[in-house]
């Protein structure tokens, strides 16, 4: 997940930049002018080399930096961009890469199955301390390695310069997705280990852009085009990310878009619709549906809520389009399913009966049979300063409305918010988000549903995965590892949508609320081919002038 | 004088002691585990986080953290931050040198503009000069320096492009920040002043001085403005100090990268080396701006006697 915890499901984040095949929706390319300055704004990322670029602000760079085995479109299909080929043994366990010959890093190293060994186990040894090493963890020898008891990848082997073998621990034959995440780039031999700090500032790539000058902390990041692209060269000849506070970033956008200042910007909330008015007419405003969910995390093993009916109720209970309408003026769409319509092979729109339209008579009947009386007192977490305050207390509304619940509202910043999440005791509902890292349904439902997702720290109790509101049916995770060794593509996909009726709709071990609806201005005066791409951002390598 | 600058000195180390142990303490007792979760509410990899509690001794008792805290500060090291693992001393460096520029600039423009400001609206009083005087700082002591940096932002970057909306480091990016500050400080500096110096014109002394026929000029700058001034270098100095600890809402409106909007983030990350770094840093800051302000007033006033 890439962190959608603020209201950036709202306004957005920044990433990156795939490169230059055509991304999205089927469009097709259009070849406009070369140069030109795209200049946009994120805040500080935590890092911008694939060892540790995790949130969208330093994905974006990361991508443009660096080019990987796959890319993937908006609507989840898995775009070619190094791997002529990716094919999977029989039983789920071996993958075998083919990668295109002769394409180079900037600094004339090749980029070679070699090439891809090192910059996987970079992220995933020891001394790293990778944030998103986590992504490797299914391939064999990661345990070792990330444990520092051997320094090499037990599970990758350089069969030849063109040849890579991905042995995994355990049947996934849909690992080839994951390959499209900026965690799985090749690396050249310069970038040493992962706290080499010259190259962590200066990473040295072989994506679509390169950096002539290092990060500028906290002031900017500047990216010119890679003259030598092995694949379809960038229009643009230089990208400028002007390094904006988290306090007061999206109405800097704004008001630099509006200044003439930047071409791509977000929006704070309580002006979308007034900018909406002004920018869709001239073409300046653009907006889609991306891989993520906003939900209701419920505690699933605390009374009040230990058992489905009561969970029913709540759901039945909120008024999603009330509140689509009312606080977000009509700029998010209410969810009635966890996996989001991206995932066209898996999506099923209405699956979460609850989610479909409020129903007081249901809410009523589900907490009765489920002792959900009037008058209990109820937690409702969220994480302050996040713009979530507004619809986190009509929700309470509406429960206290149609149930009669005692809600008590628990705004806490976000240390503190996961410590009492983490918590055993801890009963109750708690906003939660999600964006996808990859485009799989295990990727929403293994760490958000199945039992190993919870990671219950025997020693304290505390969940220490991010299925935090300990949803857990064996039925569900014998499921999804069924699925995830299932060859064929439809039967896989049905397994993975009984999968979530069972977990989502007859267990209704959490809450859909929202879909996730991004919305930016562009500058398309002066640029062409300004999309958001599948991690919410410019697609910088087919931006061109006008 | 020179004993006394040590006692002071002395005084100092003992109250930034003082300060760091109750910070530390604090800072240890929150809830929460400050290595514990990545950017949002995601949280780390377990093996993750125990690698990160044994690097910076997260797993120490607290005297021992301590200890080890002051040993590194000795050589002039603040540690590495939580988040993106870089020295704290190079992520503050910067951001110290912002903070100096923006409340230097902030009050030479209190100085100016609340100096001249108080003086005329003493020596004229009831004027119209006075007059106005007095409504504008009136005002402007009534409007929250967010609304005032949100107008002059509106009006002068995104209305008439005269300013750069972020920062490039030139002249230019300082002046609306630095006016956004120093208005509210101005006006308080020209309605102290003026105070002030009505009463010391009215003083025996003056008369006296007047009646001796010493030059008009000669009065008001040896006699009045010298013993008007040091209530408001009370002031300044500490609306200094409040300065340098960072501007935050203003940091925010105008993206100064600064100490304010650092620690707030750091608070809300539990990035506790950078708490410990702006903190420790601020309150030496206070310490010996103090020290300064009671040696302005002996030079100021020679009936003060340092001792």
């Amino acid at each position: 997940m890439r962190g959608a915890t603020s209201a950036k499901w709202v306004v957005g984040a920044v990433i990156v930049a795939m490169s230059a095949t055509a991304c999205g929706g089927g469009d097709t390319k259009a070849d406009g002018e070369s140069g030109g300055t795209f200049r946009f704004g994120i805040t500080e990322p935590t890092a911008i080399d694939p060892v540790n670029a995790q949130e969208s602000e330093g994905i974006v760079i990361a991508r443009a930096l660096f080019t990987g085995l796959y890319d993937t479109s908006n609507d989840g299909k898995l775009i070619p961009k190094l791997a002529e080929s990716g094919t999977p043994s029989d039983d789920g366990k071996t993958w075998t890469f083919k990668i295109k010959a002769g394409t180079k890093f900037t600094n004339g190293e090749p980029v070679d199955a070699e090439s891809f060994v090192r910059g996987w186990t970079r992220v995933s040894a020891k001394a790293s301390a990778s944030d998103v090493s986590y992504h490797m963890a299914d391939i064999a020898g990661y345990e070792d390695l990330h444990s520092g008891k051997s320094d090499k990848f037990a599970g990758l082997t350089a069969v030849d310069a063109t040849t890579l073998k991905v042995e995994l621990s355990i049947p996934d034959f849909e690992f080839v997705k994951k390959t499209a995440h900026s965690v799985f780039s090749p690396v050249p031999k310069v970038a040493g280990a992962g706290d080499n700090k010259a190259f962590n500032d200066q990473p040295i790539g072989n994506g679509a852009f390169k950096m002539t000058s290092p990060w500028q902390h906290n002031t900017s990041i500047t990216l010119v085009r890679n003259d030598d692209y092995g694949l379809e060269k960038a229009h643009l000849a230089k990208v400028e990310a002007k390094i904006l506070n988290p306090a007061n970033g999206s109405t800097l956008e704004y008001q630099g878009f509006q200044s003439g200042q930047f071409d791509y910007a977000r929006m704070p909330t309580p002006q979308l619709t007034s900018a909406k008015a002004k920018y869709d007419p001239q073409g300046e405003w653009i907006s889609g549906d991306f891989s993520g969910i906003n939900y209701l995390n419920i505690f699933n093993q605390n009374a009040p809520f230990n058992n489905p009916d009561a969970r029913k109720a709540i759901s039945y209970a909120i008024d999603r389009e009330a509140i689509a309408k009312g606080v977000f003026q009509g700029l998010q769409k209410p969810a009635s399913a966890f996996l989001p319509p991206s995932f066209a092979d898996v999506y099923q729109a209405g699956v979460c009966s609850s989610c479909v339209k409020q129903d007081v008579a249901k809410a009523k009947e589900f907490a009765e049979k489920g002792g959900l009386k009037p008058g209990t007192v109820v937690n409702f977490g969220y994480n302050t300063g996040a713009g979530h305050e507004e619809w986190v207390q009509a929700v309470a509304q509406q429960l206290k409305d149609v149930l009669g619940l005692d809600v008590k509202l628990d705004g806490k910043p976000f240390k503190e918010a996961l410590a009492t999440q983490q918590d055993k005791a801890t009963s109750g509902l708690w906003r939660q988000a999600w964006t996808a890292d990859y485009p799989t349904a295990d990727n929403f439902m293994t760490p958000l549903l199945s039992t190993t997702g919870i990671g219950e720290d025997p020693a304290t109790g505390k969940a220490q995965g991010d299925n935090r509101g300990r949803y857990s049916n064996p039925e569900f995770d014998k499921l999804l590892v069924t699925a995830k060794a299932t060859k064929d593509d439809a039967a896989r996909a049905a397994l993975y949508k009984q999968a979530e009726k069972l977990a989502v709709d007859t267990d209704q071990g959490v809450i859909p609320l929202w879909q996730r609806t991004q919305y930016r201005l562009v500058n398309s005066k002066k640029f062409k081919n300004i999309k958001m791409d599948f991690y919410e951002d410019p697609t910088l390598a087919e931006i061109s002038l006008k | 004088m020179g004993r006394y600058v040590i006692r002071r000195l002395g005084q100092m180390v003992v109250v930034l002691f003082g300060a760091t142990v109750v910070l530390f303490c604090c800072l240890f007792v929150l809830p929460g585990d400050p290595v514990g979760s990545l950017g949002g509410d995601k949280a780390r990899d377990p093996a993750v986080v125990e690698q990160l509690r044994e690097r910076y001794g997260l797993n120490d008792p607290l005297p021992v953290q301590y200890g080890n805290f002051v040993k590194n500060l000795a050589q002039g090291d603040l540690g590495e931050d939580f988040t993106q693992r870089r020295p704290v001393t190079e992520i503050l460096q910067p951001k110290l040198v912002n903070t100096a520029e923006l409340a230097i600039t902030a009050i030479v423009i209190d100085i100016v503009i609340g100096l001249l400001a108080g003086l005329v609206a003493a020596l004229f009083r009831y004027s119209f000069w006075d007059v106005l005087i007095t409504l504008l700082t009136t005002m402007a002591v009534g409007f929250p320096s967010f609304v005032i940096g949100m107008v002059l932002q509106k009006a002068f970057v995104v209305e008439l492009p005269w300013f750069p909306l972020i920062s490039d480091g030139s002249f230019n990016s300082l002046i609306l920040p630095a006016f956004t500050l120093a208005i509210l400080d101005a006006a308080l500096v020209a309605r102290l002043m003026r105070g002030t110096m009505l009463e010391v014109l009215r003083a025996d002394y003056v008369k006296t001085a007047i009646a001796k026929g010493l030059p008009r000029r000669t009065v008001l700058f040896k006699h009045v403005m010298r013993n008007s001034i040091i209530p408001v270098v009370t002031y300044l100095g500490i609306s200094f100090g409040t300065l340098l600890g960072g501007a935050l809402i203003t940091e925010a409106i105008f993206n100064w990268d600064g100490i304010g909007l650092a620690l707030v983030q750091a608070v809300q990350q539990q990035n506790n080396p950078i708490i410990i770094g702006v903190v420790s840093f601020g309150v030496a800051v206070f310490v010996l701006l103090n020290l300064i302000v009671d040696l302005l007033y002996a030079v100021l006033d020679p009936r003060i006697r340092l001792a």
